[in-house]
């Protein structure tokens, strides 16, 4: 997730961490103060549009999203089913479009499905949002951005060492459950304890073979100076540029207008 | 031996002994040499002879990372190393080792390089410069900004190297660099490290198996054996002596091998060639006006059977939607034949085998095992018809001991316990590990864990076996080892399939070679057939063996054809003594 940079020359790859960050909280903030669909279906536009115009691929949004339609479908029915229709404030919420059961049981209102609509917007905002952010930030960045806010050197960089390790890992992986398998292992047909006990082959060369890989990094670590003083050179700084304050301050006019918005009751339900 | 001057980039070893924590036994005694700045220096020996140990020493991680039992002292760059950090001492003197994985640190390449001159905290306009320049130094120039788990393993051990020169070490360390690589990856690490030594006047220590690097761009060699430096000097003298490589496990150069049916009649070692152009020149010389006699060649063929065991038909696959990774390819090969694939990295070899058992699903056209289509068959079930030995046993080895390990595929099947009791001890007793039964896997050595990977696939008794690179990262030793097992088991009925890049071997063992390039297969042939075809090979970026460039001339000289190995070149030019000696 956090390896998902891709690199472009667009607008919102050229903002600085600090700007998008605070943008992914103001879009979520705001998805979060208005209940009413409309409102959210205008940010999940809006924000697919900033998307789009980072030319990234969007294949990798889709995979994300894919898991979560089955999840999407089941809060809509269930939103739909258990929302009490008499709590909304608009009429055509309070709606009651049939009932499941006989005797008015179970009714099924507009309101709650408007409801399970708004929540699973909301997932898609944060989604897309989260994207923009990874797909346009290099880690390194990001990174700074803990220093700058105090973390010691040292934790930085393991969190990077970790993520540049997680496709070499992964590859690993694919490699020892290849190796099993051409064994006559079969994985995911047992059951659950079935499963677990499958992957002691693939578990035990992992951790054999992690630590053997720690005690190559240690040294090579060693090898390039790390700890040779307290803290390292940062070649590339992050900075806040005119642009970024401009975007930033416009966020802020946005999350004002937003609350004040819905103390005026706009996008209620 | 130890009078030389302190200077800069020179290293000073003078060790009594050397003991590992927890360990009765010296891993280096009575190691005394010195290294002269701006000296290529080849560190040879067997795996276990401790040349890792005594490169460990050089830069301070033994005694400070490793520490164990040091009498003795090392004084690398006037800097006595057991006074220094690592940190510090690496300022001086770098170090490459074998798995490029662990070395590389940033996600781009550009960062991975700045690492080093970071820590040292250096201003970031210097960080540039070193960046820039160790890049272009290596070859990876315009590589700035590219993900580092994307590049092959010749480049991450290229900026693996520019990693330790962007901080302007006087000494590089090289820990067998290039075991892992292809021949034009390995190739291009001694290119770009003499590169290195001639613009920076950098000494570099390194260790491997390649005699013929070693012997192209070393100026010293230091042979290592059970701990002690045994031998030092000129890499002439040690492969020009083919006994000398013979008893210290390395690996002789053919032309050597080949002249040196000239030694014994002849004590003048001068007849004795170390590149085939001075032998061939040579015997040019000598056999022009004679008319040559050819030996009745002692061929064993055995009688294969005609029956096909694999066949590929209109085999294409892609890892992804419009990138063939293997493109129409059709294959036969019959029971019990003796298979090489060969072929540069990324062309196609391990793709192509891993259809064999179902680790890949063909995009299309189909595989047959055994007559039948495999399309719908699990890899478990083909794991009894095909079995698959990969290139790292410990990918495989998870048991606590040693016949537990055996067992498990049987288990898989589903095997009664006295039968499963049998099985396990025939293949012990096969690949030698009868003694080790109940040792823990990690307890032995390279060698015999890859003999443990293959006992747990041949106790399933596959008729087919494909064996992924089986003498990568082996010493000479080893790679006989494996090599006469693979034969024993072809002799014994196995289908072998070998995927190597070891072309001597392929030579020497194979009843027939393909080729791949760009996921095609280019050629198919017997080895002399495939050798003959140098333009196609070349395309594939293969060069030819020396042995097989003296049998080319042999031929214009009145031998035979299809002379490749060095053992039938040997054979024909004994034959042929009396001629030769009369001058």
């Amino acid at each position: 997730m956090l390896i998902d940079y891709y690199p472009s020359n667009s607008f919102i790859h050229s903002l600085d961490v600090r700007t998008k960050i605070l943008g992914f909280f103001i879009v979520t903030v705001t998805a979060f103060v208005f209940l009413s669909p409309v409102i959210n279906l205008l940010l999940v536009l809006i924000t697919t549009l900033i998307l789009l115009s980072m030319r990234t691929p969007f294949n990798k949004v889709k995979q994300i999203i894919k898991p979560l339609l089955p999840i999407f479908l089941i809060m809509l029915l269930i939103t739909g089913f258990t929302y009490p229709a008499e709590k909304f404030q608009l009429d055509v919420n309070k709606q009651i479009l049939f009932y499941l059961m006989p005797d008015n049981t179970l009714p099924f209102s507009t309101g709650g499905i408007f409801y399970g609509l708004t929540l699973t917007l909301r997932i898609l905002i944060m989604v897309i949002a989260s994207t923009i952010v990874t797909f346009s930030t290099p880690i390194e960045d990001i990174i700074q951005l803990m220093q700058k806010m105090k973390m010691p050197y040292q934790l930085a960089f393991v969190i990077a060492t970790g993520i540049r390790f997680i496709p070499t890992m992964q590859k690993k992986s694919e490699m020892i459950q290849e190796a099993q398998r051409a064994r006559g292992t079969e994985f995911g047909n047992k059951g659950l304890i079935g499963n677990i006990k499958g992957y002691i082959p693939v578990l035990i060369p992992m951790i054999v073979d992690s630590i053997r890989m720690s005690e190559n990094l240690a040294i090579a670590m060693l090898n390039r100076g790390f700890g040779a003083y307290k803290t390292a050179t940062n070649l590339h700084e992050i900075k806040m540029t005119k642009k970024d304050y401009i975007i930033c301050f416009a966020e802020l006019v946005v999350l004002i207008a937003a609350i004040w918005a819905n103390t005026e009751n706009v996008g209620v339900m | 031996m130890n009078t030389g001057k302190l200077e800069r980039g020179s290293v000073i070893v003078d060790l009594e002994k050397y003991l590992y924590p927890e360990s009765s036994k010296a891993a280096l005694k009575k190691i005394n040499f010195k290294i002269n700045k701006g000296e290529f220096i080849g560190v040879l020996g067997r795996t276990g002879s401790g040349k890792t140990t005594s490169l460990m020493l050089m830069n301070g991680l033994i005694p400070h990372f490793f520490e164990g039992d040091l009498t003795g002292s090392v004084v690398v760059n006037t800097m006595n190393t057991q006074r220094y950090r690592v940190q510090t001492l690496a300022r001086f003197i770098g170090l490459v080792m074998q798995d490029s994985e662990t070395q590389i640190f940033g996600i781009t390449v550009e960062k991975d390089t700045s690492f080093g001159p970071s820590n040292l905290n250096y201003s970031k306009e210097k960080i540039k410069e070193l960046i820039k320049k160790s890049l272009s130094l290596v070859g990876l120039s315009g590589f700035e900004k590219r993900i580092t788990t994307e590049l092959s393993g010749g480049e991450k051990q290229r900026l693996a190297i520019a990693g330790v020169l962007a901080m302007e070490p006087e000494i590089i360390v090289l820990d067998e660099p290039t075991s892992e690589l292809d021949p034009s990856g390995r190739a291009e690490i001694f290119r770009v490290l003499s590169e290195i030594r001639k613009e920076e006047n950098v000494t570099v220590i390194i260790s491997g198996h390649d005699s013929e690097e070693m012997l192209d761009f070393a100026d010293r060699i230091i042979i290592l054996d059970e701990g002690e430096v045994v031998w030092q000097g000129k890499p002439q003298d040690l492969f020009k002596d083919v006994f000398l490589t013979e008893k210290y496990g390395i690996r002789p150069i053919e032309s050597a091998e080949i002249s040196n049916v000239f030694h014994n009649s002849n004590s003048n070692d001068s007849k004795i060639f170390l590149h085939s152009e001075g032998l061939i020149e040579y015997l040019k010389g000598q056999l022009e006006n004679y008319s040559v006699k050819n030996a009745t060649h002692k061929v064993s063929i055995f009688p294969k059977q005609k029956k096909t065991v694999i066949e590929a038909i209109g085999l294409s696959f892609g890892y992804r939607k419009n990138e063939a990774a293997l493109h129409q390819i059709n294959l036969r090969i019959n029971k019990g034949e003796f298979v090489a694939i060969i072929g540069k990295n990324g062309a196609g070899k391990t793709t192509f085998s891993k259809h064999l058992n179902g680790l890949l699903r063909p995009t299309s056209g189909q595989v047959q095992i055994n007559g039948r289509d495999i399309q719908s068959v699990s890899t478990s079930e083909l794991s009894r018809e095909v079995g698959y030995v990969f290139q790292n046993p410990d990918h495989q080895i998870f048991s606590a001991t040693v016949k537990e390990e055996v067992e498990y595929g049987l288990k898989n099947m589903n095997l009664s316990k006295p039968e499963i009791e049998e099985k396990v001890t025939r293949v012990l007793e096969f690949v030698g590990l009868k003694d080790y039964q109940d040792r823990h896997p990690f307890t032995l050595g390279k060698g015999e864990r890859q003999k443990l990977a293959v006992a747990s696939i041949l106790v399933m008794e596959p008729g087919i076996l494909v064996i992924d690179e089986p003498t990568t990262g082996q010493d000479w030793d080893g790679t006989k080892r494996m090599m006469t097992m693979m034969k024993e088991l072809n002799q014994k009925g196995h289908t072998i399939l070998t995927i190597t890049h070891n072309l001597r071997l392929a030579a020497e063992y194979a009843d027939r070679i393909i080729v791949f390039s760009n996921g095609k297969v280019v050629l198919e042939g017997t080895p002399p057939e495939v050798f003959s075809q140098e333009k196609i090979l070349e395309s594939a970026s293969i060069s030819l063996p020396e042995s097989v460039k003296i049998g080319k001339s042999l031929f214009e000289l009145g031998f035979k054809s299809g002379l490749i190995t060095v053992n039938q070149i040997k054979e024909q030019l004994l034959e042929n003594l009396s001629l030769i000696n009369v001058n």
